[in-house]
């Protein structure tokens, strides 16, 4: 067995003062989301969060990363992803070049030949950075919608998660000094492997609560009325509860609100819902949908709701 | 903060062992994990230990209402735990009604998907050789006329016709000996045993994989003769290549993927009777579809893939529903082949109510009431390339 593993100092925090500081960034955890996250932090294990799009799994990379004081690597997976794109590859124009050169200089050793594969010529991609970092606080390193990703590359990840090093043939073994802290995150578009699982903490981000997301309204949306955050939270939440497409995340209610804000409203309005729908519902057939129901009912109850 | 003493370690481990006599796979990494998560949490605070419990013991969304149940049961009712509940009906989905046992079951069930091995290489083998030569007789002979012997001498011919599947260009590319783009690295490594110049370029391009198949199967009344011989079908091909998903509707709809993880097709015939609720019942194909559509089809199944509908038509609700969802259907999916068993039949034509309102969403319409038309199903498979989309509502070999 390892030895048990020790708190680095930006992980020496209570789940309370982790909540706090993440409010700082305007990101309301509740309790789940932060104990799991102060688990991910202190065990250095990496944390796989699953959930509707629009539910704030990106965000909370990037605001974590901010109340580490840590650095945010970035890797957004997409089909097709493989190692030169996620962790090196070798700056190919700049080798002929150096070789150019060589011969200009009529000096093309042997040795001359092994430095164009050394790290001069290498570009470090998002993965290698996270393991080579030389920063005092472990970067944040977020791979982004790994369900995208195909199950090549998802093989090769589980490597890279489980020891934290990586092996260039040309170059030697490169092991991280300090674990990152590692987000994935996925949309559930594929089912991941159970073996990337078991080297994850898992957590599931549902749509938040009323009062939560009302908060989440005012905190991260710009200036904007507070009953019309909380109405409008209280007609999305309700929203939420019929059959449709693509039920909005927090991120539209955000835009939303923005939207009609900007049309100078002060409270929820039938006329401007109806015009600004498309901020919030981005099919076309839950667009029909809610304007069949009757919008000026669901306006009052969502006045009553937050009176 | 202190190591966790002996006494919460055993506790730990005897709840992981709860977990697992329930379906959920804990395996010791998975203990130990939870057992080092309670360094991160303040021991006093129940529903901390519920998260770091949670998040280190649980792999899927799946096993979260097994957990739960598990945690109240184990740690002590849910309420003295103050233990939040999942935040809104749409979250907790129709789980959390059902009893703890039921729930267990189902998710039993569900962990079960994962046991099927992956056996792309002999698929790609068999996907080489669909060509079958069983005698005439068994060939033309209608699935509704089958007895037991027949099934069984067809059960061979059925493995390999199921191997076909349709291909597509992948975004991820691999080495090859001509055309294609320059591949720079190899191209670069290569030339260093030419003192660096680039005399061999080497060669990438887009790698050809399996596009993905998701069959529907309607397993209602009046499809009980063709049944038997579909789901064997379904068997086959979900065990001959990755990516291919098997489903079932008649008034509800089943996944029975997971249960394909037997070899045997009498074993697995078996166990998808037992895991469709809704066999030999009444049908409800729009419903279905919209269940399809909803649950799945938003999770990636069909999306850029071949959908291929098993069933004779026979709508009991709304038709102008099924044409929707058969529009939302062909939307979304690659191509959209409809095989219905009636269609054998010399004299039928596509009038019925719900044939008629499905046909305009249909890329391919086939017959497959026998060893021939299934064979005519994998050629149409295998033939759906890379090419553009055909336009809708042509109807195929009739």
């Amino acid at each position: 067995m390892r030895r048990p593993v020790e708190r680095s100092a930006a992980g020496a925090m209570s789940v309370e003062e982790l909540t706090a500081r993440l409010a700082e960034q305007s990101y309301l955890a509740d309790r789940g989301l932060a104990t799991v996250l102060n688990v991910a932090i202190t065990l250095r294990k990496p944390l796989l969060l699953e959930g509707e799009a629009g539910v704030g799994k990106t965000q909370v990379a990037k605001d974590l990363a901010a109340v580490l004081g840590a650095r945010l690597i970035r890797l957004q997976c997409y089909e097709g992803i493989d190692v030169a794109h996620a962790l090196y590859d070798w700056n190919y124009a700049r080798q002929m070049l150096y070789i150019r050169t060589l011969e200009a200089e009529q000096s093309a050793g042997r040795e001359a030949i092994g430095e164009l594969f050394g790290p001069d010529f290498l570009l470090r991609r998002p993965l290698l950075e996270a393991i080579e970092h030389d920063e005092a606080v472990a970067p944040v390193l977020l791979i982004d919608e790994i369900d995208r990703a195909d199950d090549e590359f998802e093989a090769f990840l589980l490597e890279l998660l489980s020891d934290f090093q990586v092996t260039i043939p040309e170059i030697g073994t490169i092991r991280a000094v300090e674990r990152p802290t590692v987000i994935l995150t996925s949309n559930r578009t594929r089912e991941l492997h159970d073996a990337v699982r078991r080297r994850c903490l898992y957590h599931w981000i549902g749509h938040p609560t009323l009062e939560r997301e009302i908060a989440i309204v005012r905190m991260r949306a710009g200036d904007v009325p507070d009953t019309l955050a909380a109405e409008a939270a209280a007609f999305v939440s309700r929203l939420r509860t019929l059959d449709l497409a693509k039920a909005p995340g927090v991120a539209e209610t955000i835009d939303w609100v923005e939207t009609l804000a900007s049309l100078g409203d002060e409270r929820l309005e039938s006329e401007t819902i109806d015009v600004t729908l498309g901020a919030l519902l981005k099919y076309h057939e839950d667009i029909d949908r809610v304007r069949e129901l009757d919008v000026g009912e669901l306006v009052s109850a969502a006045r009553k709701a937050v009176s | 903060m202190n190591a966790p003493g002996d006494a919460i370690v055993r506790r730990i481990a005897t709840f992981g062992g709860l977990l697992r006599h329930a379906g959920v796979e804990v395996g010791p990494g998975r203990v130990l994990g939870a057992v080092q998560a309670l360094q991160a949490i303040e021991l006093g605070q129940r529903d901390q230990l519920y998260w770091a419990l949670r998040c280190t013991l649980v792999a899927r969304r799946e096993q979260l209402p097994v957990f739960d149940a598990a945690f109240a049961a184990f740690w002590g009712a849910e309420g003295s735990l103050g233990v939040p509940t999942r935040p809104s009906p749409r979250e907790r989905g129709e789980d959390d009604a059902a009893t703890a046992e039921t729930v267990v079951q189902a998710a039993r069930r569900t962990l079960g998907a994962e046991e099927a091995p992956d056996e792309s290489a002999e698929a790609a083998d068999r996907a080489r050789s669909t060509a079958w030569s069983p005698d005439e007789r068994l060939a033309e002979l209608d699935f509704a006329h089958y007895g037991e012997e027949e099934l069984r001498e067809a059960r061979a011919v059925i493995a390999r016709i199921a191997g076909a599947v349709p291909l597509r260009r992948s975004r991820r590319q691999a080495p090859c000996s001509a055309g294609g783009t320059l591949d720079a690295r190899r191209t670069m490594r290569a030339a260093m045993r030419t003192e660096g110049h680039p005399l061999e370029r080497r060669w990438r391009a887009a790698k050809i994989v399996p596009r993905r198949l998701t069959f529907l199967l309607d397993v209602s009344g009046s499809m009980e003769p063709y049944a038997r011989a579909c789901v064997m079908f379904l068997h086959a091909a979900v065990r001959a290549a990755p990516n291919v998903e098997a489903m079932t509707f008649g008034t509800r709809l089943t996944r029975l993927t997971p249960h394909f993880g037997v070899r045997d097709p009498e074993r697995a015939l078996a166990q998808a009777a037992r895991a469709v609720p809704d066999w030999s019942g009444g049908t409800r194909i729009g419903e279905s579809l919209k269940a399809f559509n909803d649950g799945w089809g938003r999770r990636g199944l069909t999306r850029g893939a071949v959908i291929v509908i098993v069933s004779d038509g026979w709508e009991r609700g709304d038709t102008g529903l099924l044409g929707g969802e058969m529009q939302r259907l062909a939307r979304m999916a690659h191509k959209v082949v409809w095989v219905n068993p009636v269609a054998g039949d010399p004299d039928y034509e596509p009038t019925a109510g719900g044939m008629a309102a499905a046909l305009p969403w249909i890329d391919v319409f086939l017959p497959g009431h026998n060893l021939r038309s299934l064979q005519g199903l994998a050629d149409a498979l295998a033939a759906i390339g890379d090419g553009r989309r055909t336009s809708r509502g042509r109807v195929g070999a009739l």
